[in-house]
């Protein structure tokens, strides 16, 4: 039974797996394991019934499987052209087709696959260097946490367009390496979070307790620190996947992000930009993907930290 | 306090130097600047490009080319620009006061809305204000920057077609060689101002609401207000002197970080709407491989979002108490 | 509370949905026009309707209908950078359309690509000897600089020493050709008379000191140092180049320069011409994103654009009242290079069996001839539709048809094998994939380097299209088995076809090495009688177009689009653009 922590952090060696383990502290270890697994189970519940949460997830997996599935299975491949030019959404053509012919469902979901890879691997790269970054940066404090944030600066006096575009510019615009590019620099702004909460953190009673107890470093970063920074730390991961998804959006309208033959929903409404008065199914379809897509995410990840962070729930009065 | 602010400013410059270094790096290795010259037909003489090489430093090795830059720099002198009539140092300072004008506004703007939003949608959570502050707070978060200009444009035409007179311009800062009075010249910039305001302001206003709800009902939740409450104090002082004070220094926080993607966002406002700003600087300097333009880009940006934290972790430390730097 | 909060979402997608539909509402409905007019292809209508047919007259309004007063503000796409037309990076078109109108030339190309003296500054310029080849220029007594100076020969001896490649080495003209070859240039009458006297024959002469490379102000020059020697020249380069000017020898003149933001000019109240300019002001704003230019148009920002003509621009202001647009087959135009460098593209019948198998008319269809229904195959490479001397010598060869079948019978016959599943040369080596190359991010040309690649596929040869962040520095290492660009071709096409084909052209991008065709070539440029040239130039064309060097594909239209109450401007599809006759421009009354 993995606990939410081990969701986004792999659990160091130092630490005892799943928490079963007797240890020096055995008998409170369990009493915790027991609290954890119903505190998930209570999380899991609370999501579930957070329903424009649920909604979304809903959404969001269509659209992954409309995506993946839907794209493999259309009639049209991808950047196949057709006899029909310019022509408006039909049966034949959903999303109707650009200048040359290509159907535009079947460049939406292109684009789709394309985008979400891009979110997803900028989000998990991110998110797991920048929340270590920042936990042990904070949790250590001193010359450690001075060197650690001063990289982290360094990198965030980078503004991230600039270094992206001139990376963009110099390597051209293959997909995974925007997404490295965009998470190079994105790290760091959650490292600066993920530090801001264990400070906060760090001199609980809780804390101060565990320390108490001789548990490691590791053992307090990862079991204590981390997943209580969880709910800040989940916050920004969603907000980092649409920002992702839209960063490469500017990018691509900058000239600079995924470029042809290859497409992206960035690419599609960019090179559609001209054509919201005269073709307008080529410039919503793509830009409405992009929303949808960014707004799903927003609302799972709002709904995931409404489940996670009990105490937002409700004012208590 | 001083010490403090002293020795942030002292960590600063390494910082930039380091982060000057790795975009010097970055654009040197971009691309040649002499392509378009070598590409030309028929081909320029030897000696033309003979005298670019020299003129752009290109013989130099990578480090001592660095240095001569930056020892430049100190006596205003921010190197050779692939376009020869141009000097950066001269340029760079009109362009940041476009940018800091759009900037600036924008994220007042953006900043009152996401206070006021934020608030209200934490206080009365649940209710239908708070549904519609989250789902526009999404929506707006979730929505291409240019794709929302693009809709704008057509918005202000649409107005302009209704008033029945120019009130808001599509390009520009303001109207080239404008003749009339004070006001109405006043009024040309503010037609100018209209669209690219607002439409990065509600890209930045939508993620900055979202922390102040958030950090609003942490706050709200904690014990001191529930006393606070317990004591008997009315709602409005215990929502605003204990609630507000204190949710909004996380805000402060996350305003200073975001100043790199407001001017990331920047860039592209300027773009579309053809603001003759630094991001339209940085663009022009990265299309034709203009590596000492790049770097006069990167020194004021970066400046200035190093100040700019400095002055969050002093306001963190002046609105929080808990927090002392020593 | 959960039936409150199902509610509430359900209101909120209702508001969402209904914000979605106000913002795009000005689009949507403009949409539902817009999507008729991108199929009714171009309606060139409005003032500008019969520019078709009567391409230097139309849109005329005779000046006394024209107001006294007013601005234009015309879109320029680029900023201006360099304000020295004749230096080789001040030689770029949107930028000249504002400096030329400023600076005294001798011949400018008409809408209708017929090449005419600039009757404001010259009374005659007349070749006067065949050998050796001589020009005589009669310059106007009246035409003067704003500043009262003369027009006069030393002009044409500064921009000639300037331009002839000898004098400063360090200098660095847009181009040579030509002037290399003057032996002198003389003026006697004051100056007023100019003659110009060839070491060897040039064929182009009216392209010396035209619209293109106008003339600049030698005594301007002189302030900066001697202009007969190097160091001057290059002083005077210097000058030119970084100097937002104060001199003027056209009807307008710099009032002031707002850098990237705007140009404004005035009339120059010196202008000795016939037309007396009747605007009070011509901005042109520098709109570096062409995107944004018919938007700014509608919002009635500027008055005058001139991008490159894309469907949905020209649906766009189509419905935008009381703009007329237009669109003219340019000077511009696309064509694919076979590298014959390539040992396998070295073979004449692979390149003639793809040149054959690729349908150019369907890469009109899905490119341009979505907006405009004039657009053909090109049948020629050295001369285009328009220009004196064109004539289809394509013939009934097939090459650009898309005929298949023709092309496979093209490799069987030669020998190859595997013809539709995969080439193997006579000489029994499979013929390895190969690249088209195509400028990053330009979408036509990514169409028809696909549509190029399928063809070739049906043949059993692979082309991948691939793209290049730098055409010059793809051409100039050779680095393509095929490449689609566009060359921009001038009234005066024989050094252009000497550039382009001559064995030793470090711009003989197709590698094309055949000694007849460098002699004709070499003939046609450097004769003196303009029928025999042509005729020559037409033989070497059928020479490059029988071994396949290159597929012409078509010519790009050209694209204006006018506020209707401006009288006197119209398109003009050569380099010298709509900004021509700009003296005549006006606002109609009332």
């Amino acid at each position: 039974m993995p606990e939410p922590t081990t969701t986004t952090t792999t659990p160091a060696p130092g630490a005892p797996a799943g928490g079963a383990q007797p240890g020096p502290s055995g008998r409170a270890e369990r009493e915790f394991t027991v609290a954890e697994r119903s505190q998930f189970q209570l999380v899991l519940r609370r999501f579930l019934q957070h329903r424009l949460a649920m909604v979304s997830l809903v959404v969001l997996v269509l659209l992954v499987l409309l995506a993946y599935v839907g794209g493999a299975l259309w009639k049209y491949k991808f950047g196949e052209y057709t006899p029909d030019e310019s022509e408006p959404p039909s049966w034949e053509h959903p999303f109707g087709t650009d200048s040359a012919g290509r159907d535009q469902f079947a460049q939406v979901l292109r684009g789709t696959q394309i985008s979400l890879q891009i979110a997803v691997l900028v989000a998990l790269f991110a998110t797991v260097v920048g929340t270590i970054w920042g936990a042990v940066a904070g949790y250590f404090g001193g010359l450690v946490d001075t060197l650690m944030m001063r990289v982290s600066d360094l990198i965030l006096t980078l503004p991230l367009i600039a270094v992206a575009a001139m990376l963009g510019h110099n390597f051209g615009g293959t997909w995974w390496l925007i997404a490295l590019v965009i998470a190079g620099l994105y790290w760091a702004y959650v490292s600066r979070v993920a530090r801001g909460v264990v400070l906060s953190l760090r001199e609980k009673e809780f804390i101060e307790a565990a320390r108490a107890l001789g548990s490691s470093d590791v053992r307090i970063i990862l079991r204590h620190l981390v997943p209580n920074a969880l709910g800040a730390i989940i916050v920004n991961a969603t907000i980092l996947i649409a920002v992702a998804i839209l960063l490469e959006t500017a990018l691509s309208y900058l000239g600079f992000g995924v470029t042809a033959p290859d497409t992206s929903l960035g690419l599609l409404v960019s090179e559609a930009q001209t054509a919201l008065s005269t073709r307008p199914w080529l410039f919503y379809f793509p830009g409405l993907f992009i929303i949808l897509i960014a707004l799903c995410i927003n609302f799972i990840g709002d709904g995931l930290r409404d489940a996670l962070d009990p105490q937002q729930t409700k004012v208590r009065r | 306090m001083l010490a403090f602010t002293l020795r942030r400013i002292a960590i600063s410059i390494p910082v930039l130097l380091i982060s000057s270094f790795v975009v010097f790096v970055l654009a040197s290795a971009a691309g040649d600047p002499l392509d378009p010259l070598l590409a030309r037909n028929p081909p320029p003489p030897p000696q033309t490009i003979a005298n670019e090489t020299e003129r752009l430093r290109l013989d130099d090795p990578l480090l001592s080319r660095y240095w001569q830059w930056l020892t430049g720099i100190f006596q205003g002198d921010f190197g050779p620009s692939v376009n020869p009539a141009r000097v950066i140092g001269d340029e760079i300072g009109d362009r940041f006061l476009v940018t800091l004008r759009l900037i600036a506004l924008a994220m007042i703007v953006a900043l009152v809305l996401a206070v006021v939003v934020g608030v209200v949608s934490a206080v009365k959570q649940y209710s239908l204000v708070d549904y519609g502050a989250t789902f526009f707070g999404f929506l707006f978060l979730s929505m291409p920057a240019f794709w929302l200009a693009i809709l704008l444009k057509q918005a202000g035409i649409e107005f302009n077609l209704a008033v029945g007179d120019s009130v808001i311009y599509t390009i520009g800062e303001a109207t080239p060689n404008f003749q009339g009075s004070f006001g109405e010249r006043l009024a040309d910039i503010a037609g100018h101002m209209v669209l690219p305001t607002i439409s990065l302001a509600l890209i930045s206003y939508a993620a900055w609401s979202r922390y102040q709800r958030a950090s609003m009902l942490e706050v709200m939740n904690s014990d001191y207000i529930r006393l606070a409450r317990a004591k008997g104090l009315p709602q409005r002082t215990v929502t605003v002197r204990h609630g507000l004070r204190n949710a909004l220094i996380p805000l402060t926080t996350v305003t200073a970080l975001d100043l790199a993607s407001i001017i990331s966002g920047a860039v592209v406002t300027e773009r579309v709407f053809q603001w003759r700003g630094m991001g339209d600087f940085l663009l022009n300097a990265i299309a034709t491989d203009d590596v000492y333009a790049t770097m006069a880009w990167l020194l004021v940006t970066a400046t200035v979002v190093i100040l700019f934290n400095l002055i969050a972790d002093l306001l963190y430390a002046v609105l929080d108490p808990r927090i002392r730097y020593a | 509370m959960r039936r409150t909060r199902a509610a509430s979402l359900v209101a909120l997608s209702a508001a969402a949905t209904l914000l979605l539909a106000a913002c795009g509402g000005g689009g949507g409905n403009a949409g539902g026009e817009g999507g008729g007019g991108a199929a009714e292809q171009t309606s060139q209508g409005g003032v500008l309707a019969d520019c078709a047919d009567n391409p230097n007259d139309c849109n005329s309004v005779p000046a006394d209908q024209l107001q006294q007063g007013g601005e234009i503000t015309v879109a320029l796409e680029k900023n201006i950078d360099n304000w020295m037309l004749i230096h080789s990076d001040g030689n770029v078109s949107p930028q000249s359309n504002a400096i030329k109108t400023w600076l005294p030339f001798t011949f400018a190309t008409l809408p209708d690509l017929s090449v005419a003296l600039n009757e404001n500054v010259f009374t005659s310029a007349e070749q006067t000897s065949a050998s050796p080849q001589t020009i005589v220029y009669e310059i106007k007594p009246e035409a003067v600089w704003n500043d009262g100076t003369p027009i006069s020969a030393e002009d044409f001896i500064f921009t000639w020493k300037y331009q002839d490649g000898k004098t400063c080495p360090d200098c660095t003209p847009a181009s040579t050709s030509g002037y290399d070859k003057v032996a002198s240039v003389v003026g006697s009458n004051n100056g007023k008379t100019v003659t110009v006297t060839f070491a060897e024959p040039f064929t182009d002469w009216k392209n010396l000191w035209s619209a293109g490379a106008p003339l600049y102000p030698a005594h301007i020059a002189a302030q900066q140092g001697d202009y007969n020697t190097g160091p001057g020249l290059k002083a005077a380069e210097t000058y030119f180049v970084g100097t937002v000017p104060t001199y003027s020898g056209g009807p307008y003149q710099v009032e002031n320069w707002e850098p990237n933001t705007a140009l404004t000019a005035v009339p120059n109240p010196q202008w000795y011409g016939a037309v007396k300019p009747k605007l009070d002001r011509v901005v042109y704003r520098i709109i570096t994103d062409a995107t944004q230019e018919p938007v700014a148009l509608q919002n009635d920002e500027v008055q005058v654009i001139m991008p490159q003509p894309q469907v949905d621009l020209v649906a766009q202001v189509a419905n935008i009242p009381g703009v007329s647009q237009q669109q003219s087959l340019g000077l511009s135009w696309e064509h694919i290079d076979f590298n014959a460098d390539n040992p396998f593209l070295a073979a004449e019948p692979l390149r003639d069996a793809l040149a054959t198998a690729t349908n150019v008319q369907d890469m009109i269809d899905k490119t341009v001839g979505q907006f405009n229904d004039e657009v053909e195959p090109l049948k020629s490479t050295m001369l285009l539709p328009g220009l004196e001397g064109y004539q289809d010598n394509i013939g009934d060869s097939g090459k650009g048809s898309g005929d298949v079948e023709a092309a496979k019978k093209i490799l069987t016959d030669a020998g190859y094998t595997g013809v539709g599943t995969a080439l193997v040369a006579p000489d029994g080596q499979a013929v390895p994939p190969m690249r088209i190359v195509y400028t990053v991010g330009n979408a036509i040309r990514q169409t028809q380097s696909e549509i190029f690649a399928a063809a070739a596929q049906q043949l059993g040869v692979t082309f991948q299209p691939t793209t290049t962040d730098s055409l010059g520095t793809s051409l100039g290492a050779g680095d393509y088995d095929a490449i689609v660009f566009a060359y921009i071709s001038s009234p005066f096409p024989f050094s252009n076809a000497q550039q382009n084909f001559v064995s030793t052209s470090a711009s003989n991008y197709t590698k094309t090495r055949i000694p007849e065709l460098d002699a004709l070539l070499n003939q046609a440029a450097a004769s003196t009688d303009a029928a025999d040239a042509l005729a020559k130039l037409n033989e070497a064309d059928k020479m490059v177009l029988d071994v396949s060097a290159m597929l012409p594909l078509y010519q790009k239209p050209t694209y204006l689009a006018i506020k209707d109450n401006i009288g006197n401007a119209r398109d003009n599809a050569s380099l010298d653009s709509a900004t021509y006759n700009i003296a005549e421009w006006g606002l109609r009354q009332g």
